[in-house]
């Protein structure tokens, strides 16, 4: 090992002094022992400059420390006197006779810190997207301007889109929070679109990697009207697809482990142009009318009738 | 499933199981053991649902690890004692291993984070499988080792996974978690009580299965996969909501029922043993769980409730009596005035 790190080092030395000299070109990142020679040195217009290495970004004042252990203790004492009282912190007949459930609400600053929104300007793209309270703090609004112009670096075919997810809920001591929607077979939205067609989007945050990038998506037409709308998605009709592909291999989401089951949503529908949304409350539904188990074909060669 | 690919995983884990419980060398009982992962890994990711395969990459890991360290204990104590028979493991260090491994194997706690998840993942049959055939081995051969394993170190499991299997079993409402963690909790009944008197863990063991597999049975017969879809059996099959709620008392260990058996028995050997303390402990954690179910049976069975149900599964069930189910779920409710001759049989 140490001899591996004096032979690369005297490599880059000779390196340094000898640069005009040609290096094999196979060899000539390995040898100038930096990491950003190693990958790809294009970096993507909207794409962060320079990334602080963690151990930067960690504060190491001590009274902050204890602040932050007093909350972290009281939230978990919260948490064991929610264990007691019953699932998700309500007694046991709330859970078991609930039919609608309000998961997000929009009527103050804090509502909408809870919300991420993301466009193609990280990639490189022009689109715009803002999000702030509506009118009276009775919603949640989500503008800004589609631009499908594709950035100019000779890989990327398509753009714009502009989207809205939820951050993921976090326990006490930074672990994962887990809700059980098992109850429920419906989303429930109340908004005010313009007329555009929204893509909703569910992450469940699986165990292992090799699924991260699973999605269930769904489309939300809006109607466009100076009306509220009340749309119910239910959750048999969520298609599953990975990095945007749709997959074969159909399922119906699962809903008892609700972890990380964040939210989002996207507009991308190739227009450009400005668009709208106003959201009121996102929840839960309960649809005892709808029967439907999964609305796609499952890939089973002989499935149990 | 084709049936060819069936045949050879039922005949695997009856293989499997059979070459471990009737053998002496360390490496037939690592081969069984082996066999029966290997086994039932087809059957746990059958459905290809990502959490149906996180459940099986989750056993296959745990598994794999305890044989190793089983394979690792049995190969030292054979370097320093020169023997490989399961009943003579003396090596200290090999016997400490071999505890984590089996701990490991069976779920007890602090080795038990694998089994709720693998559980929930997997099929209703496919879970009992894993409830019942999948600890029988290593609870063999760890009724075979118990005189050379440590006792503190047993017992301390044993009381922390009754206290996880009953504090962590108290809100879940996914039917196949609840059996999971009442399957934490047996296990710690089975452990404390090894080391005095290995018979009683079997006789445990034996009513443990009787319990959770006509539990399992009647939820396969609703296929209720949550409470509320338990909740609403009583519209369509009375009884067996009935005999399903009267078995999951008896899981917990009420006493005119069969699953009281062990429990006092189990306390009444540890009392007699001077281990008062630890009988104390053992039975105030099993209330959380009890509590568990009489609030379940309160909601469900005693107090009708006023919900439907919209599964549509439930109104496809057009099977015959399930005789099984019957012959289960009686056992497992009316056994307890047998126990003078139960007593004389183990």
């Amino acid at each position: 090992m140490a001899l591996t790190t004096t032979l690369l080092n005297s490599a880059y030395l000779r390196g340094r002094c000898c640069r005009h000299k040609v290096l094999h070109p196979l060899l000539g990142p390995l040898l100038s022992c930096s990491m950003k020679k190693l990958y790809s040195s294009y970096r993507r217009p909207g794409s962060e400059p320079e990334k602080k290495p963690s151990w930067r970004n960690t504060d190491f004042s001590f009274k902050k420390s204890i602040e932050v252990l007093k909350t972290q203790l009281s939230m978990l004492k919260k948490e064991t006197e929610d264990h007691l009282t019953g699932p998700g912190g309500h007694p046991f007949s709330q859970y078991l006779l609930e039919q609608t459930r309000v998961l997000w609400e929009f009527r103050s600053q804090e509502d909408l810190n809870k919300w991420v929104i993301s466009s193609d300007v990280e990639i490189g793209g022009k689109s715009e997207v803002y999000l702030k309270l509506g009118r009276n703090n009775q919603a949640a609004l989500l503008y800004g301007t589609l631009n499908t112009e594709v950035p100019r670096d000779g890989e990327t075919k398509y753009s714009g889109y502009c989207s809205m997810r939820a951050k993921p809920p976090v326990g006490s001591f930074a672990r994962k929070k887990y809700y059980d929607w098992s109850n429920f077979n419906s989303l429930y939205l109340r908004v005010r679109g313009d007329g555009r067609p929204w893509m909703v989007n569910i992450y469940t945050d699986p165990y292992f990697s090799h699924q991260k990038d699973d999605l269930y998506n769904y489309f939300m037409f809006t109607r466009g009207g100076p009306y509220w709308e009340e749309i119910k998605i239910p959750f048999s009709k969520f298609f599953l697809s990975s990095r945007g592909r749709v997959q074969d291999d159909q399922h119906p989401i699962w809903l008892d482990k609700a972890s990380f089951l964040t939210l989002g949503f996207t507009i991308g529908d190739k227009v450009d142009g400005p668009f709208r949304l106003e959201i009121d409350f996102i929840g839960l539904l309960n649809d005892r009318a709808h029967t439907e188990e999964f609305a796609y074909e499952t890939y089973e060669k002989n499935p149990r009738v | 499933m084709n049936p060819h690919a069936k045949l050879i995983f039922s005949v695997s884990l009856l293989l499997g199981t059979t070459i471990t419980i009737s053998s002496n060398h360390w490496v037939m009982a690592w081969t069984g053991l082996e066999l029966n992962t290997l086994a039932i890994i087809p059957l746990i990711a059958k459905s290809h649902h990502p959490r149906a395969i996180e459940a099986a990459i989750k056993y296959f890991l745990v598994q794999a690890a305890a044989s190793t360290l089983i394979l690792f204990s049995s190969t030292t104590n054979a370097w320093v004692t020169g023997q490989w028979d399961i009943t003579q493991l003396t090596h200290q260090t090999s016997s400490l291993l071999l505890t984590t491994a089996i701990a490991m194997k069976l779920g007890l706690t602090p080795f038990h984070f694998w089994f709720p998840e693998v559980l929930q993942g997997s099929s209703l049959m496919t879970a009992l499988l894993l409830s019942t055939m999948m600890k029988f081995p290593p609870l063999t051969i760890l009724f075979m080792t118990s005189h050379t394993l440590n006792p503190t170190l047993l017992t301390i499991m044993a009381i922390a996974s009754t206290a996880v299997g009953g504090w962590m079993g108290l809100n879940q409402t996914q039917t196949r978690k609840i059996l999971a963690f009442s399957s934490i909790s047996h296990l710690g009944w089975m452990t404390i009580i090894i080391i005095y008197s290995p018979k009683l863990t079997l006789l445990t063991f034996y009513l443990y299965i009787l319990m959770t597999s006509s539990v399992f049975l009647a939820l396969n017969t609703i296929k209720a996969l949550n409470l509320p879809t338990l909740m609403t059996t009583w519209t369509k099959t009375p009884m067996l909501n009935t005999t399903l709620l009267l078995a999951l008392l008896s899981l917990a260990g009420l006493p005119p029922l069969t699953g009281f058996l062990p429990k006092w028995l189990i306390i009444q050997e540890l009392t007699k043993q001077e281990m008062a303390t630890a009988t104390t402990i053992i039975a105030m954690l099993s209330l959380l769980g009890l509590f568990f179910y009489l609030r379940l049976a309160y909601y469900s069975t005693i107090t009708l409730p006023p919900n439907s149900t919209n599964h549509m599964k439930q109104w496809h069930v057009n099977s015959p009596t399930n005789t099984l189910t019957a012959i289960l779920t009686s056992l497992s409710t009316l056994l307890l005035p047998l126990s003078p001759m139960i007593l004389t049989i183990i």
